[in-house]
């Protein structure tokens, strides 16, 4: 269950963006411009059909962590963090705080992605639109939880983004998502095998391409509903009262 | 120490001063000893009790006055709304903010941020407050201004425990701690700490410079 507490902090972390109209204005327009550039690139539209599923596990794994991070940053580095943890609110409730705020932003910017690619750019899905959306919801919770479980690890801004190539650029290479994982050498299939984005591509592909249900990827969900709890379990206990600092 | 007074933490740059409030307000943990608070060691339990101001204005900037002052009172568990409004304005009223409480914090001047910080420190009525370095880059006029305030809440009974690093805060307190290095060179009113130096007319100033003097002969 939400607490009240939880819920007071997601409330601000939306009126925060909310009066903030110009990244409010960015958070919507990026991913239309992103994925047009994308869309036109592609001289195939069979191409574009198998990479789709894959990109838009990639992309809401992007957008949601960079948002969360740097926001959560930005909570310690103007030391709103240090009064947050002198007061009687909990490590877990600041985390799911948190979640909730910025799983509605991105929430939103993947929908767009989702209708954009879809009825845009005219991509050939099988699958329930609804089933890629419940499916996207739990890669998002995943991206959130582990941008906020990164922020905890750079002090400022600038260390944040330096971690964008080090956590997600590597997943993109490794996770499926421009060539089949079988085609790897062995050590770099383990590799994958660990990582989120891998079962978020093989996931989104069976329901997109393959027409199966949220049922079939049964395995998937799970692997990506638990790196979720994990992850934001290790993001609260990494917020040590003392790690204000 | 005495309840319902302000208690100067005076000391350079770098004495202890910051270390020693994030130790009783639990940021940090201390690596030998133990921290008593009320009778309590520091936990979430005994949060609602205390009030924290740290140096950095720490505010949410794209939020208002009133935002940001309301989601501190939700923090600490004001949870009905009639009670809650009347506090946060209270507050607000108490920094003379309330004719400024719709505008966002970042268009507001570093005093003004100051006073809105102590707004959010002071929303539930804690017993006892933390101040850190609460008067840092005022002005005198505001710094007075900011005297009156914390006099306003001892009277209401509050226990302020207020660090700087000039002697013009020290007049204001009851009670004081020089601290050097990492530690209380000497404590006591302000009165008793002037008249150690055995000279009539000696300042605050004099006194502080008497104990480092006298720390040093030692």
């Amino acid at each position: 269950m939400i607490s009240s507490q939880a819920f007071t902090i997601a409330a601000r972390v939306i009126q925060q963006l909310v009066r903030d109209r110009r990244t409010l204005a960015l958070i919507l327009i990026v991913p239309l411009v992103v994925m047009t550039l994308i869309g036109l690139s592609f001289p195939e539209g069979s191409v574009l059909d198998y990479i789709a599923p894959a990109l838009l596990a990639t992309l809401a794994l992007f957008f949601s962590f960079l948002l969360a991070g740097i926001s959560f940053l930005r909570e310690r580095s103007q030391g709103t963090m240090e009064r947050l943890m002198v007061s009687p609110v909990s490590r877990g409730d600041i985390v799911v705080g948190y979640l909730f705020g910025f799983f509605t932003f991105a929430l939103t910017q993947t929908l767009i992605i989702l209708l954009f690619t879809i009825y845009v750019l005219d991509v050939h899905y099988y699958g329930d639109l609804w089933q890629i959306f419940i499916f996207q919801i739990v890669v998002i919770t995943g991206a959130v939880n582990l941008g906020i479980f990164t922020s905890t690890f750079a002090r400022n801004e600038f260390q944040m983004v330096q971690f964008i190539p080090l956590i997600i650029l590597p997943q993109v290479f490794l996770c499926g998502v421009l060539w089949p994982v079988e085609q790897m050498p062995d050590y770099l299939q383990w590799l994958s095998a660990i990582l989120p984005l891998t079962y978020a591509v093989d996931g989104l592909r069976d329901i997109m391409l393959g027409g199966e249900s949220l049922i079939d990827v049964g395995v998937e969900l799970a692997i990506l509903a638990g790196f979720a709890v994990l992850i934001s379990t290790l993001a609260a206990l990494t917020l040590r009262r003392g790690a204000a600092d | 120490m005495p309840r319902g007074i302000s208690f100067g933490l005076l000391g350079p740059n770098g004495a202890g001063k910051t270390t020693l409030i994030r130790l009783l307000v639990g940021l940090l943990r201390p690596g030998a000893g133990t921290i008593r608070i009320l009778g309590q060691r520091p936990s979430r339990k005994m949060a609602r009790l205390i009030g924290y101001m740290p140096q950095s204005h720490s505010l949410y900037a794209e939020l208002s006055v009133i935002q940001n002052v309301d989601f501190f009172a939700r923090i600490y568990r004001l949870t009905d709304k009639a009670e809650r409004a009347r506090r946060v304005e209270e507050a607000i009223r108490l920094v003379d903010m309330w004719t400024r409480r719709n505008d966002a914090v970042q268009k507001l001047s570093g005093g003004m941020k100051q006073r809105v910080s102590l707004a959010c420190a002071i929303v539930h009525n804690p017993p006892l407050l933390f101040l850190d370095e609460p008067t840092v880059g005022l002005d005198p006029e505001l710094r007075v201004t900011f005297w009156k305030y914390f006099t306003g809440l001892t009277k209401q009974g509050a226990t302020l425990i207020i660090s700087s690093h000039t002697m013009d805060d020290a007049v204001h307190c009851g009670y004081l701690a020089f601290m050097r290095d990492g530690k209380v060179i000497a404590r006591g009113s302000p009165g008793d700490l002037k008249q150690a130096t055995g000279s009539p007319e000696a300042t605050l100033e004099d006194a502080f410079l008497h104990f480092v003097r006298q720390g040093a002969a030692e």
